[in-house]
């Protein structure tokens, strides 16, 4: 028998509260997570889609941007494809806009019309859209081409959702 | 546009914009050219898919027409003129039929409609982003036809 033997009543109150800060931190852990989620949610990559472009080759004539990314409607995946119009403007960023028409929806093609280079064109009713994706007042289109916001991953370029553009 | 209700809301708010109507041909048979049919109908649906996304302002993209290809010519020509009455009644200037049955193109003297007719691709063998690549390619050459057909209509 040595002399710092446990006696019942302190074994009984270290194993209370090793067993009760179990408990409890497995009540508050999950609060503490649930507060402070935002800011461990992460910023970038989370919904962002790869593309076979690598950011280095993107020049400053619009070029075709074609990804595929998997969809699930409810428990069905299927394998889309996106398009995306990318250069680099003037001051050297990337600009990435959608080549969906915000007229009926018909796909635009960078200088599709002859007599208006430099401008992207609807080929079904004539729409244009100047370089940074304005809408040419006079033809159909009522609002400017929605812009993908993007991130630079390994080189090489990730989509994320497209949006209307801002300050339109 | 597809053949599915929330296009066609949109179809009827905005009738004065679309006047091309595209109706795919589907051979079906189930003796020896069982497997060329199947074939071809895959092609002309997947082609229908992309070409439909790239002009969906202005063309409806009609759920496709079936046909046996036992069924005698008088009945092929006699059912795809009722398609073209019906569609030009109600608006559409451009009636277009894509196949890739080639038994279309000695009928296509016989009906008013444009018939686009694209040798069907093997596309069992290809993977899905080739495939993608291929189908796009169709769509580019397409796309000179329709702005022709809608030029020369205006």
């Amino acid at each position: 028998m040595s002399k710092n033997r446990v006696s019942r009543r302190q074994f009984l109150s270290y194993t209370l509260t090793g067993v009760g800060g179990f408990m409890a931190a497995g009540m508050l852990m999950p609060m503490v997570r649930f507060a402070v989620d935002p800011v461990l949610q992460a910023k970038a990559g989370g919904n962002y889609i790869p593309t076979p472009q690598k950011v280095a080759d993107i020049t400053e004539v619009p070029t075709r941007v074609d990804f595929t990314f998997e969809q699930q409607d409810a428990w069905y995946n299927s394998e889309e494809t996106g398009t995306a119009w990318v250069y680099k403007d003037d001051k050297g960023e990337i600009v990435a806009l959608s080549p969906v028409c915000k007229h009926l929806g018909c796909v635009v093609n960078w200088e599709g019309d002859k007599s208006n280079p430099d401008h992207f064109y609807c080929p079904c009713h004539g729409g244009l859209y100047t370089k940074d994706g304005t809408n040419v007042p006079g033809t159909p289109p009522i609002a400017p081409l929605d812009v993908y916001p993007y991130i630079e991953k390994d080189g090489y370029l990730h989509l994320g959702k497209a949006e209307p553009k801002k300050g339109a | 546009m597809k053949w599915i209700s929330q296009d066609i809301d949109m179809y009827l708010k905005s009738k004065e914009y679309v006047d091309t109507a595209v109706l795919p041909l589907f051979p079906v048979s189930l003796r020896d050219d069982i497997k060329q049919t199947a074939a071809m109908s895959e092609f002309i649906s997947l082609l229908s898919i992309q070409l439909e996304r790239q002009f969906r302002g202005r063309l409806v993209m009609f759920p496709g027409y079936s046909y046996l290809k036992s069924f005698p010519e008088d009945k092929l020509i006699s059912d795809i003129k009722l398609w073209e009455k019906e569609l030009t009644e109600k608006g559409f200037k451009h009636v277009l039929y894509l196949t890739s049955d080639s038994s279309w193109k000695a009928l296509e003297s016989q009906f008013d409609g444009g018939l686009i007719w694209l040798p069907s691709l093997p596309l069992e063998h290809m993977d899905e982003q080739y495939k993608n690549t291929i189908l796009d390619d169709q769509v580019k050459q397409l796309l000179q036809l329709f702005l022709q057909k809608w030029q020369s209509g205006e």
